[in-house]
């Protein structure tokens, strides 16, 4: 008996670990394929420079980010977001509960990568979409949100998850 | 410059302790040169030092906000006051790793400091200590790097800490529990130094008993004030809600409180002896354990900190590590360990051992609680969730069992047992009034609910035995141990505020507008909501409500509150409590009606200070025993 007992209280911590260990690792592949596609929320909003912004923007293939002039990190993904689109990917820019004088000095003092920004100060299609803080990005592609990660988008983040559904959605059309 | 020597400071301490470690491996097998080990205790000092150092520095950088840190640009703002701008470096990941380690660090130079040079187990137990704090500097400058700079431009002013977080309980909660928490590393280290040295003839108890008793005592307080803190200023509407960082750090405190009953026990009669190092073991094992789920993000819970899977897989693989070292340890030594004497059944020992048995109970359920969600996820994808209905059915029946084992218990002797009539005796007093009292709760609020009345029914039996026993050895002037007797009498406090809070509280929504008033119940005669106002503060907007109520024939005015931060444009609901000694009235206002009128959510508790009052009875008895201990 003090044998097996022996055996046990090393092996049950170590399936324990184990079993942990698979947890973590099975969730980072497979929170993103297991993303349920829904559709971008309908919204009535404005963009920075007060033009109503149509839902038929988000046709075909477009980045969209969540960012705000308050938010520290979005200064830290600004330069990669820059890289993207000057590789002629589209970001669409979803300015959260800011507001309009700061956030065009921002893009100003910064530099503007996103074809135009939704200019959304109470939060409202932020809480449709699920924000819960900035920054986040979501892959939308013809109006469907296909993807969504939370933080920065770094560049290990963009070909692990997002990059390879883009290229999916190149080749069918 | 400043950010950049703190930072070097923390690398250097780690370089310190990895050559403490090389150099003690190569000469390990070697006979020990009493120089090698005072070098060791030196570098090990300095190592400490220089995190100690660091951390001030920190500190320093929040106070005087240098907003080119990253963190302490997303966590601190130039607008609060200095208290908050210290304690905004634990109010999220990095900083409170940090602060976990600093503390970590300060336990283990008070600990290795306070063993004489020439005790066998000083340089083993440092070796482990020093173990430990490296991998947790690693793991603090590798993956969550808090002197981070944002360059080349650093921001102009601090996102501000989380409004939630706003409070003075933060400045003390958290320091609380990882004190708490890191202070059973002294347990940790030193029973595996123990056993891997082989000498059984040491007598270890001693050495870590004080110790491990004032850890206690700060896990006991940091929990409960996270209680508090819940309560009354984050305006959950209730003391616990069995949240998975809860439950991580009750599991820690139930096997701590085993362990130092099972410490006592093995301290009296060599009993118990594989029992109470298993549990030491166990201590740090399951904080580890904590640290790992909160930390990794795996769950999700309000205390959740963001989701990094690097982390969690390099927390999860050095503490499996750590732990597996010790138990590896521990198993290897179990034939040598078991030698000593079989317990006597209705001895004091064989009660104890039924408690180490219901406590570990008690954590295996909240840690099948905790992780079978994640079980069921990993199956078949299903998210499940496990809430207050799981552990409130689990822990009736064992509370119910340690109750009755505590009555029995404590009249019974070491090494022998007792004549049956004898428990008979002395156990007919404590059940017939606790028969009496329950009946007489349920005469009074004439509501039925199993659960709570199982707790009714071991709160009082704890808590009338032991009044009775007090009494009784007042009388006849016998010994009686103080703090065990005031810990316990919290204990049944506690299991019967909690029962009765359970059946006795209720809660209201009303509906209103500014002017009105109306009848809410016999207890309530009248609820009168008489003035509404919006008010500017620094850094927020405040709709501030006044509400008058008749209770129980005493005017009361309440002035619950919601404000909007501006920074973050959160939004926070500020409840107002009137409290009295046997209730308290909470009251939060909700949203405002298309009508022009307000909901508000009225609560009335039962008995909730007593569950506050019952822990400090309980961290009083902790602190009676430690005070006895040094007079005699």
């Amino acid at each position: 008996m003090n044998k097996s007992l022996r055996f046990l209280i090393v092996l049950v911590p170590i399936i324990i670990f184990t079993f942990f260990a698979n947890v973590l690792l099975i969730e980072e592949d497979e929170k993103f394929s297991k993303f349920n596609t829904k559709n971008f929320p309908l919204f009535e909003l404005n963009d920075l420079n007060g033009i109503p912004v149509k839902y038929e923007y988000l046709d075909g293939i477009k980045l969209v980010n969540v960012w705000a002039s308050w938010c520290i990190t979005c200064l830290v993904e600004h330069p990669f977001l820059t890289k993207l689109s000057n590789a002629n990917i589209q970001i669409v820019g979803l300015n959260y509960k800011d507001s309009n004088n700061k956030a065009s000095a921002w893009l100003q003092k910064h530099g503007n990568p996103y074809i135009l920004s939704i200019y959304d100060p109470r939060g409202d299609l932020a809480f449709d979409l699920g924000v819960t803080g900035a920054p986040e990005s979501y892959l939308v592609i013809d109006n469907q949100v296909v993807a969504h990660i939370q933080g920065e988008m770094t560049p290990k983040k963009w070909e692990t998850i997002f990059h390879p559904l883009i290229k999916k959605a190149r080749n069918e059309t | 410059m400043i950010g950049e020597i703190s930072h070097f400071l923390s690398l250097s301490a780690v370089v310190i302790l990895s050559l403490i470690l090389i150099f003690n491996f190569f000469f390990f097998f070697a006979k020990i040169h009493p120089n090698q080990l005072s070098l060791s205790i030196r570098l090990f000092n300095q190592a400490c030092w220089l995190v100690f150092i660091s951390f001030a520095m920190y500190v320093y950088l929040a106070i005087n906000d240098d907003f080119s840190i990253a963190y302490i640009a997303s966590h601190s703002n130039s607008q609060l006051p200095i208290f908050y701008k210290v304690s905004s470096i634990w109010s999220a990941h990095e900083g409170s790793m940090f602060l976990w380690i600093v503390f970590l660090t300060a336990w283990s130079i008070f600990f290795i400091n306070s063993l004489d040079d020439s005790h066998s187990l000083k340089k083993t137990t440092l070796l482990m200590v020093s173990l430990i704090i490296l991998g947790f500097l690693l793991f603090l400058l590798l993956t969550s790097n808090p002197f981070e700079r944002v360059l080349p431009f650093g921001a102009i002013e601090g996102a501000d800490i989380n409004p939630v977080l706003q409070d003075p309980a933060l400045v003390i909660h958290p320091p609380m529990l990882y004190l708490g928490y890191v202070g059973f590393v002294i347990s940790f280290s030193y029973i595996t130094a123990y056993l891997f040295h082989g000498n059984f003839e040491l007598e270890w108890e001693k050495d870590i008993k004080n110790w491990s008793l004032v850890a206690w005592i700060f896990l006991t307080i940091g929990i409960t004030l996270g209680s508090w803190w819940a309560y009354y200023e984050l305006g959950w509407g209730g003391y616990w809600f069995w949240d998975p960082v809860e439950n991580v750090a009750l599991m820690p405190w139930l096997a701590a409180t085993a362990f130092m009953h099972s410490l006592y026990a093995s301290s009296k009669s060599s009993v118990l002896k594989t029992w109470t190092m298993f549990l030491g073991i166990l201590i740090f094992a399951l904080s580890l354990f904590g640290a790992f789920i909160v930390r990794s993000g795996i769950i999700d819970s309000v205390h959740s900190f963001a989701n990094d899977p690097q982390r969690g897989l390099y927390l999860l693989i050095f503490s499996g590590l750590i732990t597996l070292l010790a138990l590896g340890v521990f198993a290897y030594r179990i034939p040598s360990l078991n030698a000593s004497k079989f317990v006597v059944s209705g001895s004091k020992e064989s009660f104890l051992s039924m408690n180490n048995i219901l406590m570990v109970t008690s954590i295996f359920s909240i840690f099948l609680g905790v992780t079978y969600p994640l079980i069921i996820e990993a199956i078949n994808g299903e998210k499940v969730s496990i809430g207050p209905p799981y552990y409130n059915t689990i822990f009736a029946p064992l509370i119910l069992i340690t109750a009755i084992f505590i009555m029995a218990s404590v009249d019974s002797l070491w090494q022998r047992s007792k004549p049956l009539k004898s428990y008979v005796y002395k156990t007919f007093f404590p059940v017939i009034l606790t028969i009496l009292f329950t009946y007489f709760v349920w005469h009074i609020t004439e509501t039925f609910s199993i659960l709570s009345y199982i707790g009714i029914f071991s709160g009082s039996l704890i808590l009338f035995t032991y009044l009775l026993r007090v009494l009784n050895n007042f009388f006849y002037k016998k010994f009686i141990n103080k703090g065990s007797a005031v810990a316990h009498i919290g204990l049944g406090l506690l299991f019967l505020a909690v029962s009765l809070n359970s059946i006795l509280s209720y809660e209201k929504n009303l509906n209103l507008a500014p002017g009105e008033s109306i009848f809410v119940n016999e207890s309530i005669k009248e609820f009168s909501f008489d003035d509404i106002k919006v008010l500017k503060a620094s850094n927020h907007d405040v709709i501030s409500v006044e509400v008058s109520l008749l209770q129980d024939g005493k005017n009361i005015f309440l002035n619950p509150q919601k404000r909007k931060y501006a920074t973050r444009g959160q939004i926070t609901t500020e409840s107002s409590i009137y409290a009295s000694i046997l209730k308290d009235t909470y009251l939060t206002i909700g949203d405002q009606l298309e009508n022009g009128s307000w909901t508000f959510a009225l609560k009335i508790n039962y008995f909730i200070k007593w569950i506050w009052f019952s822990a400090s009875l309980m961290v009083m008895g902790m602190l009676i025993t430690i005070i006895k201990k040094k007079a005699t």
